[in-house]
């Protein structure tokens, strides 16, 4: 059973293809990361599932039933576009928000009270949110989009815009609310900053899921096929394709993926046949590096046709 | 239906809380009070008295003169400033050689009169009877004493004729027009002129309040698309839960403020308008309660119809600039109604009355004056009505259509094939 799942959606913007044929499933209490560039549908398909837009096509199910725009009041969502009113009281605001998802005014307020405590910013509930700076308008949504006490939990880009520190925080509060038997959903185009997050993932590329499943199996299946090489002297090594199949060239440093069933000391011994080396190292890929992997296989192999 | 009650409650309590609509809801009418009642009290208090010479080349034709002046029988009655707001004292002289009015031109310039009436025979023959003043002056001083000169020459050219005083006063006994309005309720005798300015200054209400809060529901929409905040609205509320809960609490706004006013108006006015009808003996005047319903639905209907095409409007654009500039094409029928105003008020039942008050966006305000002006058929007002509910179903759907695509749109104003096919497109 899946908390959220979604079946081949599409949706298109006149001739801009946003999101085709996107399946996926997301497991109770688990932390799902939805990965992939800038523009590759992450934001349009968070809308879908949430009802903010409808889907030329497909289905979108919350808690293993059809939605329904009642599901909403058991989902939190921050967006990556964040906003508050300015004038605002920020007590009212987050009452506000509350109420739209169900929640009686007085139990929002006491609500809103103990999270600020935890959140150590009591002293600002009766500031206007114009206020308050950048940094705690970010704090301020991230409560609101969790005082109905939500059982899904949707982050557009959560660490965007949030300095190291907060980042820290926000990626503590996440396990907490893990922990708390939340199931969690986020997108970011950070893969580096959240891949040991992250229980599954799905890779958005132009609009289509392009590999998705548990974050240790994806590992698992790409094994310790990568090698990052630090040396001086030759790279003629590289162009041996028995041995390398793809590499990142960095000058003095190069990430190697290993060709299909090559051993990585013959590697090494070929690279030391013109070069001095300083590191290697025989890795498991970076979510970075299997993105970049998959999405320019077909191409490689559009390459090869041609 | 719970989602529009909050969006609407969150919207009225953030705007009646705001020292702005506060400030403006008191100081408004006192303003108002003072546009009206300051200019009246200035001019009434500069002058008491006129010193105003007359030269005749009879005694007897300058005391008739005197007489009617000085009675303030030709004096006009002015609502706004009320009755006789001054009084002739009159100098009398036959002097009517030139020497005589250099004279009297030095006495006006050293402010010794301020003015004096030239009006011998050989004036009268020539038509040159003339008026010398220290200033241009009030045109109510100056009709009462053309009315003074006029009537008083009549007289005396009657007089000449053998006609004999108690002759003259019967043929020139006039009589005072009294305006009756007639509707369903039977003969209601009301004061013309007190009707006219109370329908015109219900209209510059209902014509402000209207293009006021109905601007305020785009400004209030283009806020939350730029401050992003409608995309957390919408992960909870529809788009059409948020424009409806919008329309609402503004509206709520709008009423409340026009509540507070009709308070205000009751308590501090009452005894104002008592005031006025004082110089008006025998003339009742109320505001009827047909014209204060006339006024309620005229602008429920109107503030419907014209929020409805400024939230679409507010959902197209990226900021207020962008939405003021735009603002001009919704407002355009409503200036336009009000620019034909008085046109319409001078004549209720014109074609052109007619034509505006079935067309949708002039209605609110012209149907209005209609009503509060006439006995409208009622199949004409029934029109109207159908037309207006029929136009503010479209326009609600055209601009739900157009908000739900724009508030999520971002950057660029969208082009004219752009937003038809937002609206051609179904599904959100």
């Amino acid at each position: 059973m899946y908390t959220v799942e979604l079946i081949e959606l599409a949706k298109s913007y006149g001739d801009f293809v946003a999101v085709s044929e996107l399946s996926l499933g997301i497991q109770p209490g688990e932390i799902f990361g939805l990965l992939g560039p800038n523009g590759a549908g992450k934001t349009s398909t968070i809308r879908m599932m949430i009802g903010i837009t409808m889907p030329d096509s497909g289905e979108v199910r919350l808690f293993a039933e059809p939605f329904r725009r009642s599901h909403l009041s058991r989902v939190g969502y921050l967006p990556e576009e964040r906003g508050l009113y300015r004038g605002m009281n920020v007590l009212e605001h987050l009452v506000f928000l509350a109420e739209l998802k169900g929640v009686r005014a007085s139990e929002a307020a006491r609500r809103a009270r103990s999270w600020c405590e935890r959140l150590e910013f009591t002293e600002w509930l009766d500031k206007r949110v114009e206020e308050l700076s950048k940094g705690m308008q970010q704090k301020v949504q991230f409560v609101g989009a969790l005082l109905h006490d939500p059982e899904i939990i949707v982050m557009d880009e959560p660490f965007s815009g949030l300095d190291p520190a907060n980042a820290v925080s926000l990626r503590d509060a996440l396990l907490e609310l893990k922990k708390n038997g939340k199931t969690i959903l986020f997108s970011t185009h950070r893969m580096d900053q959240v891949e040991r997050m992250c229980d599954s993932i799905c890779l958005v590329h132009r609009g289509t899921a392009v590999l998705k499943g548990e974050l240790s199996a994806i590992k698992a299946q790409y094994g310790r096929s990568h090698v990052h090489i630090e040396y001086q002297g030759d790279p003629a090594f590289l162009q041996d394709q028995s041995l390398v199949a793809s590499h990142n060239d960095y000058g003095n440093y190069v990430e190697v993926r290993l060709a299909p069933g090559a051993d990585s000391q013959e590697l090494l011994r070929k690279v030391l046949a013109g070069a001095r080396v300083m590191r290697f190292d025989v890795v498991e890929p970076s979510l970075e590096e299997i993105f970049i992997d998959v999405v320019t296989k077909p191409r490689a192999e559009e390459a090869a046709h041609a | 239906m719970r989602n529009i009650w909050i969006v609407a409650k969150r919207e009225y309590l953030e705007r009646v809380r705001r020292r702005s609509f506060i400030i403006v809801t008191l100081l408004l009418p006192v303003l108002m009070a003072a546009i009206f009642i300051v200019p009246a009290k200035l001019s009434t208090s500069r002058g008491g008295t006129r010193n105003v010479a007359v030269v005749t080349s009879t005694p007897e034709f300058g005391e008739r003169i005197k007489q009617r002046l000085e009675a303030g029988a030709d004096q006009s009655r002015d609502p706004f400033r009320g009755g006789m707001s001054f009084t002739f004292k009159v100098l009398l002289s036959t002097d009517a050689t030139d020497r005589g009015r250099s004279r009297l031109r030095d006495e006006v310039r050293a402010g010794k009169l301020d003015g004096f009436l030239w009006v011998t025979d050989d004036a009268i023959r020539e038509r040159k009877v003339t008026y010398h003043g220290r200033d241009a002056g009030d045109p109510f001083e100056r009709s009462s004493i053309r009315a003074s000169v006029n009537r008083s020459l009549v007289e005396k050219r009657l007089a000449e004729r053998g006609v004999n005083q108690a002759d003259v006063d019967e043929l020139m006994a006039g009589i005072s027009l009294e305006t009756v309005k007639v509707d369903g309720s039977g003969d209601n005798p009301t004061n013309n002129r007190v009707l006219f300015g109370t329908v015109f200054a219900l209209v510059m209400l209902l014509y402000s309040t209207l293009l006021f809060y109905g601007s305020s529901v785009m400004r209030a929409v283009t806020e939350e698309k730029n401050s992003r905040v409608v995309e957390v609205l919408l992960s909870s509320a529809t788009p059409h839960e948020l424009m409806a809960g919008k329309i609402v609490g503004v509206g709520a706004v709008g009423l409340t403020q026009m509540l507070i006013w009709a308070l205000m108006g009751a308590v501090v006015a009452g005894p104002a308008v008592g005031g006025m009808l004082a110089f008006s003996p025998g003339q009742s005047f109320r505001i009827a309660p047909a014209m204060l319903v006339a006024f309620a639905a005229a602008f429920l209907l109107g503030y419907t119809l014209y929020s409805s095409a400024y939230a679409g409007l507010g959902a197209l654009v990226n900021s207020d600039q962008e939405g003021q500039q735009l603002h001009f094409i919704i407002a355009a029928p409503m200036i336009l109604a009000v620019v034909l105003l008085m046109p319409v008020l001078r004549n209720p039942a014109s074609p052109l009355a007619i034509v505006l008050s079935l067309f949708p966006f002039t209605s609110p305000v012209i149907m209005y004056v209609r009503v509060a002006m006439q006995q409208v058929p009622l199949w004409q007002v029934l029109l109207s009505l159908a037309i207006m509910l029929v136009t503010i179903y479209y326009v609600i759907w055209l601009s739900a259509r157009i908000y739900r695509i724009g508030i999520l749109m971002y950057g660029k104003r969208p082009t004219l094939p752009e937003i038809l096919k937002w609206i051609r497109y179904a599904g959100a």
